[in-house]
């Protein structure tokens, strides 16, 4: 039996089919997010089906999460991203005891039980810090692209110092920092400590290792480095970071649980 | 004209109202459609749900007619008081006397979320210099100032000290601007040393014999001026009559709030509820009619319970919340994501408790300001808070931060970390400003996940 999660993010949407008699997953995908969501996810889910030499009518259930849950018609029920980021680390990471999840316009901390449930989680999602947000608007300034933010952290010599736990004044900041003449490397390399930090103080002292890392900021070279640095702990990158949301809407949709 | 539990619509409700005229609705002189507050401005009830009982109209329109009581004591003579940062100690002294009225400009706080933001009371503060970066009480600032949310009162009492910084700067502009304010202190509450005699106070903390002679000195203070103000003493006699009758405020809250919250079917919604718990600060400038009022809820949750009615079904996430909302549309929202309030602690939790009898009237009146949780540490209160969950048995806590209030910038950590380590339960903090419209799908998302949390570990059992 063939089951389908959908993430919808602030920034892509993602889809997995997952194969509850194999436990395996079957098909994936990601796109931009759009205005109008529920179409796009729509759009998606059929061509991740189409990959995967399916049918729509073969998909028994489907579970949305993710900022824009809500809005996505086709699904069946919705769960937040709490719960199915617990689950879809877990089938990877069984062992998984910390999630740490940067999305674009939000971060979270899930702390979990043995067996993948979460025991207490810690959300920002009212300030930038601390999210891909920040990053985005640091690659703007810099004039990069998002996706060599990366490999120029990985150059860097010395993380620049960025005081602010505010992205708007943190960009005043790197403004002056680009005018004093620091390197670009090094205002991202600052810049990634900046959100880790923010992550660190979030999460608070109770850090449960393994500590694993998801969400599309994992996937940034340099990312899992700075926050191993911020928590003091070590991090794990999770398999397919960015489908983490999408694959545990999947498993809970086979599941069969909703709001579980 | 009983129906089945339910929460209604303000159009709904106008309905209801009138199947209830026709029933022979037996209606209090404040009584009418909750619709016609809309008139008045308070647009936010359009997007409220409230509790379709007859008594909780009653409750509504008793909240909402506030101000008309004031402008009418106003009218016929009464001396009025304006008791500042104070949850329940002056306001016991003013109603001991029979023609003064006591009121909680405090209580402006909500004027921006019922009123949208219409009522201009917030820019009155920030022209005044107290913007968004203080607590929304600011908005108390903008009632003085603008003179359309209650009348200018006879005396101004506030209690500084050990209370919130912000409200204390609030206050103090307010001074400023040519407000003449009595001042009373409150100290910092601390546990007895060697050589202190102690003193066991409500609620369960302790403080010294030196700490109550201090704050009974203070009270007897405010006591002179409100005798001065009435032209009549506040005898021992008459005080003790208003601590008792202040008593059976407090008695009725703590059996509704037993009752609703230890219920296995909610009976009454958490707005209402949290209506009805502000009403033991001041009693909505009317005492005796808060009494009226609350036995009338109380009655209704009785007659559900026994019926065996209520709302949100017995698998509702029995939630415990921490600070009250500065949008009331908050508490909709727990029970649309799947809870109950099961416990609460909205920063006066300790004006339920009796105020002792057997001691003389000032002192006991002491010993209740220093029971206040909020003048004591973070880790006190945090402790109530445990016990508190414990005896209502709440699976998950809600701390609601209130933006720009700073009674204690670490008290939101450190009670999560409490609960946590003492109950394992989940904790979610969240922060809710005057209005969070724009923020209500993050708001839910938060909530929702408490709910999915306390659901699978109930599965896992």
């Amino acid at each position: 039996m063939i089951f389908a999660g959908i993430d919808a993010g602030s920034r892509t949407v993602k889809a997995v089919l997952f194969d509850a008699d194999g436990m395996k997953i079957i098909g994936s995908g990601i796109k931009d997010q759009g205005v109008r969501q529920s179409d796009l996810a729509d759009s998606l889910l059929n061509d991740v089906i189409a990959k995967a030499g399916k049918s729509r009518k073969d998909i028994c259930r489907v579970v949305a999460t993710g900022y824009g849950r809500n809005s996505i018609e086709l699904a069946d029920t919705t769960i937040t991203e709490i719960t199915c980021h617990a689950c879809g680390v877990s089938h990877w990471m069984p062992e998984a005891r910390t999630v740490v999840d940067i999305g674009g316009q939000d971060s979270k901390v899930l702390r979990l039980e043995v067996g993948g449930r979460v025991r207490d989680f810690v959300m920002n999602d009212r300030c930038a810090a601390g999210t891909g947000r920040f990053l985005e608007v640091v690659a703007s300034r810099l004039g990069v692209r998002l996706g060599d933010l990366g490999e120029m952290s990985v150059r860097s010599d010395k993380a620049a110092a960025i005081s602010s736990m505010c992205v708007v004044f943190a960009e005043t900041e790197i403004i002056g920092l680009m005018a004093s003449g620091e390197t670009p490397e090094n205002i991202v390399a600052g810049v990634q400590m900046s959100i880790t930090s923010r992550i660190s103080s979030m999460a608070g002292r109770d850090i449960v290792e393994p500590v694993i890392f998801t969400g599309g900021v994992a996937l940034i070279p340099g990312m899992d480095k700075a926050l191993e640095k911020a928590i003091d702990r070590k991090v794990v990158i999770s398999r397919e970071p960015q489908l983490t949301g999408a694959l545990g809407a999947a498993i809970l949709a086979a599941r069969n649980a909703d709001g579980i | 004209m009983n129906l089945d539990p339910a929460q209604i619509t303000l159009v709904e409700w106008g309905r209801r109202f009138g199947e209830l005229k026709q029933s022979g609705l037996p209606e209090p002189s404040y009584g009418g459609p909750l619709e016609r507050h809309l008139l008045d401005g308070d647009f936010r009830l359009a997007k409220l749900k409230f509790d379709n009982s007859q008594a909780a109209l009653n409750l509504w329109n008793f909240l909402l007619t506030e101000e008309d009581r004031l402008y009418a004591d106003r009218l016929v003579g009464r001396k009025i008081i304006g008791t500042m940062k104070d949850l329940g100690t002056i306001p016991v002294m003013a109603y001991s006397l029979p023609d003064v009225t006591a009121f909680y400009p405090d209580g402006t706080w909500w004027a921006p979320c019922v009123m949208e933001l219409s009522s201009g009371v917030l820019a009155v503060a920030d022209s005044l210099g107290l913007d968004e970066s203080f607590c929304p009480v600011r908005a108390m600032l903008g009632a003085f100032v603008s003179k359309a949310h209650f009348p200018n009162p006879d005396l101004l009492v506030c209690s500084v000290g050990a209370t919130c910084d912000d409200f204390s700067a609030i206050a103090q502009r307010l001074n400023g601007i040519g407000y003449p304010i009595l001042w009373w202190e409150i100290l910092h509450r601390r546990k007895p040393e060697s050589g202190d005699v102690p003193v066991q106070l409500p609620g369960g903390f302790q403080c010294t014999a030196d700490q109550v002679l201090f704050v009974e000195n203070e009270l007897l203070r405010v006591k002179k001026a409100i005798e001065s103000l009435a032209g009549v003493a506040i005898t021992n006699d008459k005080l003790t009559d208003g601590i008792r009758a202040a008593n059976e405020v407090r008695a009725i809250l703590r059996e509704l709030r037993r009752m609703v919250f230890t219920a296995d079917v909610c009976p009454l919604p958490a707005l209402e509820m949290l209506v009805a718990e502000m009403l033991v600060i001041h009693f909505c400038s009317d005492r005796k009619e808060s009494v009226i009022v609350l036995s009338g809820l109380l009655a209704e949750v009785r007659r559900r319970i026994l019926l065996g009615r209520g709302l949100f079904g017995s698998d509702a996430v029995r939630v415990f919340w921490v600070n009250p909302v500065a949008d009331l549309r908050v508490m909709n929202l727990l029970e649309e994501c799947g809870g109950r309030i099961c416990g609460t602690d909205y920063l006066f939790c300790h004006a339920f408790d009796a105020i002792p009898e057997d001691v003389e009237p000032m002192k006991a009146l002491a010993m209740m300001a220093l029971a206040d949780p909020m003048v004591g540490s973070a880790g006190d209160r945090s402790q109530r808070i445990c016990n508190d969950i414990k005896y209502f048995g709440a699976e998950a806590v809600v701390i609601s931060r209130i933006p720009g209030a700073s009674h204690c910038a670490t008290e939101g950590p450190i009670i999560a970390d409490t609960v946590r380590e003492q109950l394992g339960l989940p904790v979610v903090e969240i922060e809710v400003p005057p209005l969070a419209d724009a923020m209500l799908p993050a708001l839910n998302t938060r909530l929702t996940a408490l709910i999915e949390t306390v659901k699978a570990g109930r599965i896992q059992v």
